[in-house]
């Protein structure tokens, strides 16, 4: 490895972007457009089966009575399993490690509040996937209209009123909240697979590559110099990204123009540098891909027919959208192989519930996807033909 | 730049010995034996499709013969140590559009770990685009293009060069130029074998191969092979030893 050589494979894709403005344009421009349009047209989310507590803190009869008869309407309506606990603490971690999707807090004075017409409820969720818990909400709710029959004994009832909490972001996190941070990682890697999987076709058929392989320069220096020209704009790419994720600039109305916000106001609960160290890994593999798969195209127009091979999948199956938990369990195994999954989860972890780099999660999360970069790196320098390496 | 061992061995600078290579039925080079000394330009002609380009692509490593070897400066190829001596103009041009002549230049050069600016400035004068450095190469017009082509491959002073068809598409007043350009390099000592279909350019190589169909029909100087096939014009020696009688099929141009 010759690090001047590594220099000048780097240096010289640096210097043909410079003159390349349409592409800078779809490397810079494009993935805030699409973010844009895609946060404003966002829909809900499939939900799965519900797993519920009761948490009864209550002194009086009313929250054990309640406790069972939601247990009972829970196994009426299917879907959804209520177990009863007294630990509010412990149903709250339970909660944030994904044991449980919802909780239901009885407080200590609930059957002298009931009494007085006065009584509350916390319903509290995890606020990372509103779609999603908005399911999981209506579910339980359901089983609550039923089991309220059980209080409604005494004259002059007042059902209690529900309160939403949840244990990460804030339980008005919108959809963008949630799918802000993953947009980030998805179009890092699909502009940056597109731009390698072209750069290196014209190296094939451009001849420079014949011409590379003609002088001392080593399959892994080209491969590694592509991996950190190409990861030099994807660094300012995914840094332009998560800035505008996590700003809101409001723009006066001028004149006709009516008044625009710009940026996706998202809240990061970690650290935005940790969500940009996910973002680069999930990028490096992409250049790696991209290198890789430019050996089944022999044109550009074939390049761009991988993205319903490679680029959509991902964006069905990466946990985008729907969790891939509530994937059929035929897609689970593909999910796992896929790394905008581990992006994903990565992603949301930081951005939503905070996670910083000792989470181990998060640390298996990156070790994957180092793991997948350097897959096709070695790939990569593999489909390079030459007799000497 | 003349590998002094070489030299000094009077051994030859390129060498073949029984190479072929075959693509599943197609014998694009079919058992070609070679010796080419150093100080020489050495003309191989031969038709489209007739495996002059693979035969290059043997003899600089980067494909891998079927049988028969190949040597460079008496290094057995595929050798990569061997190839910061070895200059090779393939037949495209091989330059990235969007990068500038000097960029363009810069980058081969310090892939061979050449940085002198004033070496690659005095590369660019020879082909007389030092005016231009700044211009991106899709800018440039074909000549030009093959010119900066042809200060890549020259750029690192090498001993043994590869020339797949340098001239094509250049214009007559260019073409002697690139002729006198080898003339001087092999005066300097360097070994050039330069590809072509074009015979009225063949009589400028101290000697000639005939090749078709991956196999050398004949071999010697112009002169030679126009007194042996008994002809004026070497177009016509062509056909003669590829067994067509001259006016009857079009073999070489």
């Amino acid at each position: 490895m010759n690090p001047r050589r590594l220099a000048a494979i780097s240096r010289r894709i640096a210097q043909g972007f410079r003159r390349d403005r349409p592409t800078l344009g779809l490397l810079f421009i494009v993935p805030l457009v699409v973010t844009s349009l895609l946060g404003w047209v966002l829909e809900g989310a499939k939900t799965a089966d519900t797993r519920a507590v009761v948490v009864n803190l209550d002194a009086g009869p009313a929250g054990a009575r309640l406790a069972t008869s939601l247990t009972d309407a829970a196994g009426r309506i299917g879907h959804l399993e209520v177990s009863a606990s007294a630990d509010e603490g412990r149903a709250r971690q339970d909660l944030r490690d994904d044991r449980i999707d919802i909780a239901l807090v009885v407080p200590a004075t609930f059957t002298e509040d009931l009494a007085a017409g006065v009584a509350r409820l916390a319903l509290v969720t995890q606020g990372t996937n509103p779609g999603e818990e908005a399911g999981h909400a209506a579910a339980l709710q359901q089983a609550f209209g039923q089991a309220l029959g059980s209080l409604a004994a005494q004259a002059g009832f007042q059902p209690p009123e529900l309160d939403h909490q949840t244990v990460f972001g804030s339980p008005d996190a919108d959809e963008l909240d949630v799918f802000g941070p993953v947009f980030i990682g998805y179009f890092a890697y699909f502009f940056v697979f597109i731009l390698t999987g072209i750069s290196f076709l014209r190296e094939r058929i451009g001849g420079t590559l014949e011409r590379l392989l003609a002088t001392p320069v080593t399959r892994p220096e080209i491969v590694l110099g592509y991996g950190l020209g190409f990861g030099l704009f994807a660094t300012l790419q995914v840094a332009i990204l998560i800035t505008f994720a996590l700003m809101h600039v409001t723009l006066p109305a001028i004149g006709p123009i009516p008044s625009i916000s710009i940026g996706l106001d998202v809240a990061s609960a970690g650290s935005p540098l940790v969500a940009f160290l996910v973002a680069l890994v999930l990028a490096l593999g992409a250049v790696n891909l991209g290198i890789f798969l430019s050996t089944f195209a022999r044109t550009e127009l074939q390049v761009i027919q991988f993205i319903p091979i490679v680029i959509v999948p991902q964006g069905l199956l990466g946990g985008i959208f729907w969790p891939v938990e509530t994937l059929p369990d035929i897609l689970q195994p593909v999910a796992r192989v896929l790394p905008v999954t581990y992006a994903v989860e990565a992603l949301r972890g930081v951005m939503i519930k905070g996670w910083g780099l000792d989470d181990p999660t998060l640390q298996l999360d990156l070790a994957v996807l180092l793991g997948i970069a350097a897959f096709f790196v070695l790939l990569a320098i593999r489909t390079i033909r030459r007799e000497v390496a | 730049m003349a590998d002094p061992e070489v030299t000094a061995q009077g051994g030859p600078a390129v060498e073949a010995r029984g190479l072929r290579k075959t693509f599943g039925p197609i014998h694009a080079v079919d058992g070609i034996d070679l010796a080419l000394a150093p100080g020489a330009i050495y003309g191989l002609l031969g038709p489209n499709g007739s495996g002059k380009t693979t035969l290059i692509r043997l003899l600089v490593g980067l494909a891998r013969a079927t049988s028969g070897e190949a040597r460079i400066l008496g290094t057995a190829m595929p050798s990569r140590a061997i190839l910061d001596r070895i200059g090779y103009m393939t037949q495209s041009e091989g330059l990235y559009p969007e990068l500038s002549v000097w960029e363009n230049l810069h980058f081969f050069a310090s892939l061979y770990g050449r940085y002198e600016r004033g070496q690659l400035l005095r590369s660019l004068e020879l082909v007389e685009l030092a005016d231009r450095v700044g211009s991106p190469a899709m800018e440039l017009s074909g000549g030009m293009r093959r010119r900066l082509s042809l200060a890549c491959a020259l750029v690192h002073e090498p001993s043994v060069l590869f020339l797949d068809e340098p001239t094509v598409g250049i214009d007559p007043a260019l073409r002697v130029q690139f002729w006198e350009h080898f003339r001087a390099l092999a005066r300097g000592g360097a070994t050039l074998l330069v590809a072509s279909h074009v015979m009225d350019e063949a009589d400028r190589c101290d000697e000639l191969l005939f090749i078709r169909d991956g196999r050398v029909l004949a071999r010697g100087s112009g002169a030679e092979l126009r007194r042996q096939a008994g002809t004026g014009n070497l177009e016509e020696a062509f056909l003669h030893f590829a067994g067509v009688a001259p006016g009857t099929a079009g073999a070489a141009r």
